[in-house]
Order: structure tokens, then sequence, then C-alpha cells
């Protein structure tokens, strides 16, 4: 496939665990994320899709095991906090003084096409130039990962099409790693090259996208010829069963058999939390 | 990280220097006018040494005009510190913590260690600044009407008006405003905090400043008035001629005054002290009033300096 | 330059559409020779799509010998489909429009037309004349 055979990883955590009020937040979490690539973070609400981000950029300490960012991280937050009596100018001013390194000419240009106007205060700017504001502040840090925080949510769809192309613009300019969390997966689907699954605080899945829909087949035929068939998961009413399973093998004519689309394969995983696709003890190294 | 303190804060800051500005004002046009008026008794200046120049004419108009004014800054040491803890102290990480900013402030390249230190340097130093303002301008404007009556020690409200006590009672507030912003990660919680925790420390402080010091003793015999106006009253009781002190002499009958009249009170004062009673009371002579300046703001900077490191351990503990 | 569009909902995987969107557009002749393909970053910042799923299209049409990446400049056009060139491809045209106005005059509909075109077709690849 197309996945280069060893990719250096941006982000990597080992046995992470992150407690959060006393509960495991996060547990035993030992992924990596190779640069240059969009990576979907996905889990139904509270599966540890934010703590792995404010662990990812330091906001949160682990209680075990480690997280490394290969050079900086910048972070754009759920909801996209700004200060929101600073007029855009100031903001870009606020990054400037805040950072090393700081990109202000290209941010003012981004700002510019996008037709962000420098002296309106945040408050008043409208909810996609809100996410445009906040993402080119963290872009203007030159940073090597970028955490992004449900960054599409509460954006209406010509403002998530604006957002993922100032993003995959980013990539494609200058080999920026994204990990970006969302649960709607049809936002993910053309932009996202990377998958990783949280659910329940457990790593589910954490892979190349096009690696794990080859590595997958979606079943579908007689319920009862579906026993003793290792499954990842199966659904079905009465006599009719879907499963999603492993490997690529030849079930004879009585099942219908086509490759999943990414929506049916992380659902597939969700449903049965036990069952987990993960690189072996290597990493990323296939 | 000062331009992006100033930049968040303006408003606290200008809010407050205006305000410092209209007290200057008021307290400046009352002093002249009092000042006008002395003058206008005594053209040729005063002969006595008091701000009243021994009038007892001069006295009670000097005593309206510094009454008027005393009764809008009477409330002023309960109230200031309670101000500058809500609108200072507790939105400096409440606001932070409640909009989510902190995830932006704390994602930047300036730690977050150092984001804290000089947010909270630089408006602590403004608001201790700003409390010494507040005790000069009151110390200027108070001898206008009072110099040679009273230093301003006696009074407990007058005494944390002048000297370092604004200053160290402002800090204080708005170091546990800041900590209370910790504490709910909300501003408004956390103002109803502080508001409350000032009040508290204010009333305890209150009572303890009495034993900053051992208090003198005074055996007064004729009369149970101590001869300084300005001395601060810790306790008083009678003494029986053996020298036991005594709560309730009975040597002499009591009547019970009627209306403002209180001679049966004092013919009960003449008997006891005819009879061999004394009257022993306990205070802190004005010479002391530095030494209680300095305990009290001891006191509130050490406590300060505790909620800051309090504030810093549970910013750095859970940033997220 | 050649512009792309996407369907999002055809279900063919979107690198596909970017692959038949160039050959589509070099039978047409409006890509030729020596034309350059948009940058990666031009096609992404367009279309908000993944830059890996255009430089697996560019690598796909690499392979065919259709385009060659040089790298420092850019993707560019090596070769046209054989032989037909733009004069030879206004020819057929203009031969196979005649042949559906006649198609037309003898009272097929567009479906017959469409059926007899893919039977056509289909009987010709089999003789392994197509």
């Amino acid at each position: 496939m197309s996945a280069p055979i060893l990719e250096v990883p941006v982000l990597e955590t080992t046995g992470l665990g992150v407690r959060r009020r006393r509960a495991w937040a996060l547990r035993d979490c030992s992924l990596s994320v190779p640069a240059g690539r969009v990576a979907a973070l996905v889990g139904p609400n509270g599966a540890g899709k934010t703590t792995l981000m404010l662990a990812a950029v330091g906001l949160l300490a682990p209680d075990r095991g480690h997280v490394s960012v290969r050079g900086t991280a910048a972070f754009v937050a759920q909801d996209k906090p700004l200060y929101e009596s600073f007029t855009v100018g100031e903001l870009l001013e606020f990054g400037r003084r805040t950072n090393t390194r700081w990109d202000g000419e290209g941010a003012r240009a981004r700002l510019d096409v996008l037709g962000v106007p420098l002296g309106r205060r945040a408050g008043r700017l409208s909810g996609g130039q809100q996410a445009q504001v906040a993402i080119t502040l963290a872009l203007a840090r030159t940073p090597d990962l970028l955490v992004l925080d449900e960054p599409l949510a509460n954006l209406d769809p010509l403002a998530r099409h604006d957002v993922m192309r100032t993003l995959m613009g980013e990539v494609a300019g200058r080999g920026l790693t994204v990990l970006l969390s969302s649960h709607v997966i049809a936002d993910l689907e053309d932009t996202c090259d990377w998958l990783v699954v949280l659910n329940g605080g457990r790593l589910q899945v954490s892979g190349d996208i096009d690696d794990l829909l080859a590595g997958h087949l979606l079943l579908s035929g007689p319920a009862e010829a579906a026993e003793g068939l290792e499954a990842v998961s199966a659904t079905g009413t009465g006599r009719h069963a879907t499963l999603l399973v492993r490997g690529d093998r030849a079930l004879g004519p009585r099942w219908s058999t086509r490759r999943p689309n990414l929506d049916e394969l992380v659902m597939g995983y969700l449903r049965s939390p036990q069952a987990a696709a993960l690189p072996g003890p290597a990493g990323v190294a296939r | 990280m000062i331009w992006v303190t100033w930049r968040q804060h303006r408003a606290q800051l200008l809010t407050t220097a205006g305000f410092l500005v209209l007290l200057g004002l008021l307290l400046l046009g009352s002093a002249t006018e009092a000042r006008s008026y002395v003058s206008g008794y005594f053209p040729d200046g005063c002969p006595a040494g008091f701000a009243h120049c021994g009038s007892v004419e001069v006295a009670v108009g000097l005593g309206e005009r510094y009454d008027a004014v005393y009764t809008l800054f009477g409330w002023m040491p309960l109230v200031l510190p309670a101000l500058i803890g809500a609108f200072w102290g507790a939105p400096l990480l409440g606001r932070e913590y409640e909009r989510g900013t902190h995830r932006l402030a704390w994602t930047q390249s300036v730690p977050v260690r150092r984001w804290l230190a000089v947010k909270l340097g630089v408006l602590g130093g403004a608001v201790v600044a700003g409390g010494l303002l507040l005790s000069l301008m009151v110390s200027l404007w108070r001898p206008v009407f009072r110099e040679g009556i009273d230093s301003g020690f006696g009074n407990i409200g007058v005494f944390n008006m002048t000297g370092v006590a604004p200053a160290a009672w402002w800090l204080y507030a708005f170091a546990a405003g800041g900590f209370a912003g910790t504490l709910f990660r909300r501003t408004l919680p956390a103002m109803a905090l502080v508001v409350a925790g000032v009040a508290a420390t204010m009333f305890t402080l209150f009572a303890l400043s009495d034993h900053y010091a051992p208090p003198d003793r005074a055996v007064l015999s004729g009369t149970v008035v101590l001869d300084d106006p300005d001395a601060r009253l810790v306790g008083a009781t009678w003494v029986d001629p053996s020298g036991r002190a005594v709560d309730d002499p009975a040597a002499c009958e009591r009547g019970l005054d009627t209306g403002r009249s209180s001679a049966k009170a004092e013919a009960w004062q003449d008997c006891l002290f005819a009879e061999g009673y004394a009257y022993a009371v306990t205070y802190h002579p004005p010479e002391r009033f530095w030494r209680f300046q300095w305990t009290e703001a001891g006191i509130l900077v050490a406590a300060s300096a505790l909620l800051c490191a309090l504030t810093a351990r549970r910013v750095l503990r859970r940033r997220g | 330059m050649i512009e792309f569009q996407l369907d999002r909902g055809s279900g063919v995987a979107t690198y596909l559409q970017l692959v038949h969107q160039v050959k589509h557009a070099l039978r047409l002749g409006t890509l030729r020779p020596g034309d350059q393909l948009p940058t990666a970053r031009e096609v992404v910042e367009k279309l908000a799509i993944n830059p890996n799923t255009v430089l697996k299209a560019y690598r796909e049409l690499e392979r065919e010998g259709l385009v060659t990446g040089r790298p420092g400049l850019g993707t560019f056009v090596e070769r046209g489909f054989g032989g037909a060139g733009l004069a030879e491809h206004t020819r057929l045209r203009r031969g196979l429009a005649a042949w559906v106005r006649e198609a037309r005059d003898a009272g097929l509909d567009e479906e017959d037309l469409r059926a007899l075109f893919a039977a056509v077709l289909s009987d010709a690849s089999r003789e392994g004349v197509a």
C-alpha cells in the first residue's frame, strides 16, 4: 500500500495513562502519528480524546507512561477560545509577544485572504471567522504538530470546507502533522490519512487509513453461517448478519463481501470495545 | 507578557486609577475649602497648634466638614479591598478557566510559570501602588481637620486607611481573589468567596490587632476618660481599694439615667472614687502606630505570599 | 491548467476521481504534453482533501506513463493518448454526431443509443480490436 516502511513519528505515546478527577480518563495508550500525516481522533463522548490532546500539548501531565512530540506542538482547544475583547490585530500581537517563533506576516496574509478584518473584536466575528483566527494563531507559531479539538463543531458547511482547505494547504506546503478530533466521520473521510480510535479511555485502533480499510472486509450473509467466524463485530436482524472481519478471505457464495468505508470500520470497532487493531511493538514500522 | 497583562487588565487598571483620581480631587477640594474656612477666622495663622486653633466654633465647623467626607470613606477600608479582590483577583484565573482561554494562554512559548509570575507581579505591584496612593492622599487630607487632635491610631477604620495598611489589604484581597479563581474555575463564585473571605479576615484582624503588643495600663482616679483621644482602648475595669479588679462594684448605689443625661452615672463614678476605688484602663498609646502598621502589613503580606504559592501550585498541577 | 472537481457522493475513491479527470482532459485535448498539473498544495487548498491523496493520484498517472514529476518544478504531462490527436479527435466526433442523427431519424431514443453503443464496444473488445 501507500504507507512507507518506516516513518518518523511526530507524536508518540507509550503506556500513557492520565487520571482526571480520580478516574482514569486514558489508560495504557501507546500510539504514534508519523510526520506529515493528518490523523483523525475519533470515539464516543468521554472516550478520552480531549485528555489525549491535552497530554500531547503539555496541558496535562501523564500519571503513567510518556508522551513526546518531536518539535513544537500548537493547540486549538474546543470552542476555539479567544480573548473576546481583543481585536484580531491584538490577538496577533498577543501571539507575537508570547512566542519565540512567530510568522506574523503569514498570519496577516492568511487573514487577509479569508477576509477577516484585523480591527474587529474577536467576540464579534462569526463562528467560522473565530475558527480561522484560532487556527491562524496556532499556525503562526510554525508548529510541527497541530492539535485541534473538534475544529469543525458548530461550523456551517462552507466554514468547515474553508477550515479544512487552510489545514490541508499547510500540510501540503510544509509537511505539518495534524491530530484532529471529530465525531462526524464524514468530515474526515477525504482529509485524514491516519486513524486513531479511542473508546472508554482505551486505544482501539491506530494506523494508516488505507491499510486499515484494505485489511478489513464487510461480510453480509445468513446468520447461521456466521457461527464460529472470528469477527471484529457483528450486527444483524433475525437470519441475516453483517460482519466486519479482518484480513482477506473467501467465504463462498453465501456471503457477499466488500471493503468497508471509514464509517463502517470505525462503527465496527466502537461496537465491540474489546477488539483492537494496533501496530505491533515496533510502533509505526510494518 | 507585560503588554499582554496591560491589554487584558487595562479596564481594571484604568477604572481603579480613575477612582483614585476622583477621590483625590474630592479630598483636595474638601481640604482646600476647610483651610479657607479656618483662615477666614484666623487670617494671620493659627496661634494654638490645633487644626481648629482652639476655637469651639471652628472645631464644630471642621467637624461637620470632616464628617461629611468621612461618611463616604468610612466604609472604604472594607469595601475597597473587597472590590479589588472581586474585580482584580477573582477574574485573573477564574475568567481564563471559565472562557477556556487558559488553554490558549498556556500553550504558547511563554511557560505557565512565567505567565503567572508576570501577572501576579505586575498586577500585585499595581495594587500595592494604588493602596499606597490612597494612604498618601488620606494622610495629607486628614490633618487639615484633625491636626493636634489625633493621628488616626485610635480609630481602627482610619488606621486602615493610612500608612501601609491599605496597600497590604489590597494585595491580600488580590491574592485571595486569584486563589478563589483556581478553586471554582469561574469568576462569579470566586468573587463571592473573596468578598466573604476579605470581610472575615478583616473582622478577625480587627479583633486580633489589640494583641499586636502587650497593652499599657493606666490607673485613673477622679476620671474615667484617658487623657489621650488617640490612644486605642483595649479594656477597662474598676479596682477596689485593696487593688482587686471588680466588674460590678457594689459600694455605691447606681441610679438609671433617663434620656441623654449622664448625671446619675457620673454621680456613681464620683461616689466610687470617693470610696477609694480607681478605674484601670488598658490601652495602646499612639506611638505604636508604625509598629501596628507593620505588624498588620506583615501578617497580610505573608498571607498573600501563601495564597500566591497555593495559586501557583493549583495552576501548575491542573493546567488543562 | 486542469481544474479538479469532486463528486463526494459517487462512491469512487477520491484519488481515482482525480486520475479519471486527468485522463478525460487528455482525451478531450484540454491537457496536452508539456502542460503542468497543479501542485498538491493548489489542489488541496481548493478541494480540502488530504495532500497524500493528490500525490497518490499523480503517482498512479506517473506509473501509467502519462505524467512525470520533475523535482522542484512540478508534475508535467508526458504524452496524450495514443494516436488520437486533436484533429483526429474532431473528425471522429463529427462522424459520431452524424451517426447519432441517423439513429434518431430511425426512431431510436437515448437509451437505445447507449445500449447499442455499449454492445458494439463490447463486441469490438472481444474481437481484440479496441
